[in-house]
């Protein structure tokens, strides 16, 4: 690619997904003249731009490309590592969306800003993870969480919901601007918003620098939930409509913690011994604080949101230890984490009829006997979130668990194995109450045609990273290998 | 497609459970029991090949076959058998039809997936029986947990629910260890192959490249030669503590008296017949090896272990006023004897071992038939209950005592063998323990004679018990089919031993072997240089 030219196709995934996003606002209004029902154009337009992004993504994924936009101000770059992550996320905003069709006229909440919403959330969240500048990472970061706001609390009529928008706009707020204080500490320490600039700049000693990196650590500790910034994570993914839970769980921790590896491999090359103590313990105390509290829930959308906040400790593990096979992982990880989570939020989005949710663990009680799909699917994401083998979340833990120990990170190895069954213990008590336990109520809901093709993805991509992590046109492991390199140091 | 290869027996009995699940939805809860019938009986025929096929004169792992699964991190399916996994293997294939056949008209929960669920154990159980590659085992030994917590929690007893969280959760927690130990030794196994890690345990023929180094020959340093967490002691202990939950070493025994009563019957007969089998062997094949100057110093202490688990076992099951209960207790003791054996590292100890687990198998398989074959009829297994049944059932009664004299340890029958060869080879070890050990045999005669007493002999008081129905021919086969080898092993156990020895003994001499070479090797790694000592030891 010849130096200084603007290269604009690199940008086309980031550029079909916005142009969905407008059209997708736009087209509401122009549709909704004289319709009743506009969601499944929407649907159609949104799918049609991720579709696209998806394939360009791949593309460039495939041609192994590293660009930089714009040469002359560096502010994104988009290389493997980018396109990976482009791929992940736009793939989990498709299915998340083919979730939502049904889910949106079940919960009687069936306005198409909706989609609008999301595609661009997913437009911030593109440019969170291929920003190599403090500033576009800042409004990356902002362009992600303020759609996620309105759609926290998209049903309007229901306190939960408030609540859930309310609270993740104040933490997210609060976090976007410590976030933002710490860029700006770190641009007066070193005289550099780019992340190469505050590499070279960086002094160690510096007060003002390690103020502003522990005031970044800070606000990115709040955006991916990490403890003790975890407190949003279990009320917003409960409060929230369920296809919104799937659409938060599955994609933020991934643009989150993408973003802030590149942040922290860029930024701060081969993090020192301190820091590496500093996040392992970050990580440590997630797995635990996670997985622990996961025990008591006994609504499934709080549960499976403590079981996110363990798995974003696994993901911290990686940043700790930080060797390319540790980011490999990490980024398998991710995939496994969405697919899992994408899925079991999705199926109880899925069940949902008449303005009723069934949430509660007692809902699914005896549920084997009339529904075997519905438990059989549930129990297979709750098997994968207790990394049980055979599933996509052991390949995940054995891969980051490996990188631990490589990294010589005994301890966090020790804490991760009883945080599993930790998990383990939380997450069997839902299969059990659906095949140990018997009820009166039946489980209503027919899965409908979308919404079932996303689960079915969901699942086989469950078993496929569980079971053939290695097999298929692109092997999963070698993709993440290929992309965890091309993150470049 | 060849029948006699170790993945089509492994893939056999899940591939037809995945055929039922996907297209017998309308059929009947007893078309799929034949089903699985016919898949597991067809599993039990191929395996019969490979009994013909194992070449005594090697003596060693054969049969190998491979496929690279994750072929970027070395964890292949190789799969082998020799002389221990062969009579395992049979054992497993042979234990699933029989299981099937004696429950076949039993009423309980669950329906359908009751025969999925046993279905997966059986592949799951003999994928580790048959892997030689230690991730593939790990895999299999935590999958298994999923069908079995299925079977006990959702087709079990009263207290189901209780038994196969404790089942899942203690046998995670040793996964978890067992998966710990696996990574140092994955790590330790990268660093001495120069990067081209394996956890082969020896390497597939065209695998072998330039500096692997299979992982029975990776070297675990000494205590005080590295860093604690990647030396022997260390090691040892995650391996003792996982394999030990698994092999229900006193005192992480505590799954398994509650996972085997409340486990429905056919469940039962797989988990104590088959599923605890592979603490030991996981011990025998990976665990010792891998770490053989702390498995020969910590030995004598886990021996003693295994002789409280006999007494413990052995005294619970003389207090039990429930059958299945004391069957359970039974259970310990006798797992108990077989770690005695494997704890001896002796020749005649590890044969023993390895004997006894195919006898218990085969005599608790029996014994929890006959039992359900009378729960079926009273609906209660209580002591209180039963007594005299001798006259109403006599055919039950004469089989009854005949497993619970091979459980006893009566010569011509196959427990004598295995606890004879045992007590043998722990006196050699350790004379005393090894008389405790007996004293525990003995007890546990005492409780079977008890038992049969109680159940079988003096006057039917309870008027419920006069009309009892004898076993019709159906139960009769299940059980008699289960005596044939019982009693074969007992008069003639030479083809066995024939087949275990050779291996055995090949196993022991390896763990000696390195003794020495670790040793060895801890003074050379100084240089970083791992594998000259591996060159020494070839």
């Amino acid at each position: 690619m010849e130096a200084g030219a603007l290269e604009f196709s690199i940008l086309a995934p980031l550029g079909f997904v916005a142009i969905g996003a407008v059209l997708a606002l736009v087209g509401e209004i122009w549709l909704a003249r004289g319709r009743a029902h506009v969601s499944p154009w929407l649907v159609v337009i949104c799918s049609l731009a991720l579709a696209l992004a998806l394939f360009t993504a791949a593309t460039t994924f495939a041609a192994g490309i590293t660009a930089v936009f714009d040469p002359a101000h560096p502010m994104l770059r988009v290389d493997p590592y980018a396109s990976f992550v482009f791929v992940l996320l736009a793939a989990v905003t498709l299915l998340s969306i083919w979730l939502s069709m049904s889910y949106l006229p079940a919960l009687r909440i069936d306005f198409g800003e909706y989609y609008g919403l999301v595609m661009l959330s997913l437009v911030g969240m593109f440019v969170a993870v291929a920003a190599i500048d403090t500033i576009a990472f800042w409004i990356g970061l902002e362009l992600m969480s303020l759609p996620l706001h309105a759609l926290a609390g998209f049903d309007r009529r229901r306190l939960r919901s408030n609540e859930s928008g309310l609270k993740l706009m104040l933490i997210g707020t609060f976090g976007s601007a410590i976030l933002l204080y710490g860029i700006a500490l770190l641009y007066g320490a070193t005289g550099a918003t780019s992340f190469f600039g505050v590499r070279e700049g960086f002094e160690p000693d510096d007060a003002l620098a390690l103020s502003g990196l522990a005031l970044v650590l800070t606000g990115m500790g709040i955006k991916i939930g990490a403890v003790p910034f975890h407190q949003w994570v279990p009320d917003v993914l409960e409060g929230a409509p369920t296809s919104v839970s799937a659409f938060v769980a599955g994609a933020v921790p991934i643009a989150g913690v993408a973003a802030l590896v590149r942040f922290v491999v860029l930024a701060l090359p081969g993090l020192d011994a301190d820091l590496r103590v500093v996040v392992g313990t970050l990580a440590g105390l997630t797995m635990m604080v996670g997985s622990l509290l996961s025990i008591v829930q006994t609504n499934i959308k709080r549960l499976l949101a403590w079981s996110s906040v363990a798995q974003v400790g696994f993901a911290l593990i990686a940043v700790a230890a930080g060797t390319p096979e540790a980011l490999a992982a990490l980024l398998f990880a991710l995939c496994a984490q969405a697919a899992t989570l994408l899925g079991a939020y999705g199926l109880i989005a899925a069940l949902a009829r008449a303005g009723r949710e069934h949430e509660r663990i007692e809902d699914y009680a005896g549920a084997a006997r009339r529904r075997p799909g519905v438990a059989a699917l549930l129990t297979l994401f709750a098997l994968s979130l207790a990394a049980v083998p055979g599933t996509a979340g052991f390949m995940a833990r054995f891969q980051l668990l490996r990188a631990a120990i490589d990294a010589e990170l005994v301890l966090l190895v020790l804490v991760g194995a009883v945080s599993s069954l930790v998990t383990l213990y939380a997450q069997l008590r839902l299969p059990a109450a659906m095949y140990m336990r018997e009820s009166g109520e039946d489980v209503p809901g027919e899965v409908d045609t979308f919404a079932g093709l996303a689960l079915a993805a969901c699942a086989v991509g469950v078993l496929w990273l569980g079971l053939l992590p290695d097999y298929g046109t692109t092997s999963a492991l070698d993709a993440a290998r290929v992309a965890a390199e091309g993150l470049g140091r | 497609m060849d029948a006699g290869s170790l993945f089509v027996i492994v893939l056999l009995p899940v591939a037809a459970g995945i055929l039922l699940a996907c297209t017998g939805r309308r059929l009947s809860a007893r078309v799929w029991q034949g089903v699985a019938l016919a898949a597991t009986t067809a599993t039990f025929a191929c395996s019969l090949l490979l009994w013909s096929r194992y070449d005594l004169v090697n003596g060693g792992l054969q049969l190998f076959e491979h496929r690279v699964w994750i072929g970027a991190a070395g964890l292949d399916l190789l799969v082998g058998i020799d002389g221990i996994s062969l009579v395992l293997v049979l054992l497993t294939t042979f234990l699933v039809p029989i299981a099937l056949l004696a429950t076949w008209t039993e009423v309980r929960r669950g329906g359908r997936g009751y025969v999925l669920a046993l279905l997966a154990l059986e592949s799951g159980l003999l994928g580790a029986f048959v892997s030689l590659n230690l991730f593939a085992f790990y895999v299999c030994l935590e999958l298994v947990l999923v069908p079995t917590w299925f079977l006990i929690g959702s087709c079990g007893g009263p207290r189901r629910a209780i038994a196969a969280l404790k089942l899942f959760l203690l046998g995670s927690l040793g996964s978890v260890s067992l998966l710990i130990a696996l990574l140092v030794v994955y790590r330790l196994n990268f660093e001495q192959s120069g990067g081209l890690p394996t956890l082969d345990w020896v390497l597939a023929p065209g695998t072998a490249a330039a500096g692997r180094v299979a992982l029975s020959d990776t070297v675990v340093p000494l205590a005080g030669a590295d860093a604690w967490w990647r030396t022997q002691p260390f090691v040892f202990a995650l391996l003792a503590f996982g394999f030990g939950i698994k092999a229900s070493l006193f005192p992480l025994h505590g799954w398994l008296p509650d996972a085997q009563v409340e486990a429905p019957t056919a469940g039962a007969i797989v988990l104590s017949g088959a599923l605890v089998k592979l603490g030991g062997y996981g011990l025998l094949r990976f665990g010792l090896p891998l770490v053989p100057d702390a498995a020969f110093a910590y030995a004598p202490a886990l021996l003693g272990l295994a002789v409280v688990g006999i007494l413990y076992g052995a005294l619970l099951a003389l207090a039990q006023s429930d059958l299945r209960r004391l069957i359970a207790y039974l259970s310990v003791a006798q797992l108990g004897a077989v770690l005695v054996g494997l704890f001896a590292l002796n020749p005649q100890g590890l044969v023993g071992a390895v004997v006894s687990m195919v006898s218990h198998g085969l005599c608790v398989a029996a014994l929890l038939a006959l039992v359900g074959f009378l729960v079926q009829r009273r609906q209660t297994a209580a002591l209180v209950e039963l007594g005299g049944i001798a006259r109403p059932m006599p055919v039950f009664a004469s089989l009854f005592v005949a497993v619970g004299l091979a459980c006893a340890g009566t010569p011509m029958l196959s427990g004598f063998v295995g606890e004879l060869l045992i007590l043998l080879g722990a006196f050699q070890s350790a004379p005393w323990l090894a008389t405790a050990a007996a004293v525990g045999a003995v007890i546990v005669a005492a409780a079977m004679a008890w038992a049969v007493g109680r159940a079988l002999l003096g006057p039917v008081d309870n008027p419920d018990n006069r009309a009892l129905i004898d076993l019709d021919w159906r139960e009769r086969a299940a059980v008699l089919a289960l005596l044939v080898p019982v009693v074969w092993i007992g008069v003639y156990p030479d083809p066995v031993l024939r087949r275990v020895e050779p291996s055995v003994v090949r196993t022991l001499r390896r763990i000696e072997a390195r003794v020495v070479t670790v040793a060895d090797a801890a003074e050379r790694v100084d240089g970083g240089d791992a594998r000259r000592a591996q060159g020494v030891e070839r």
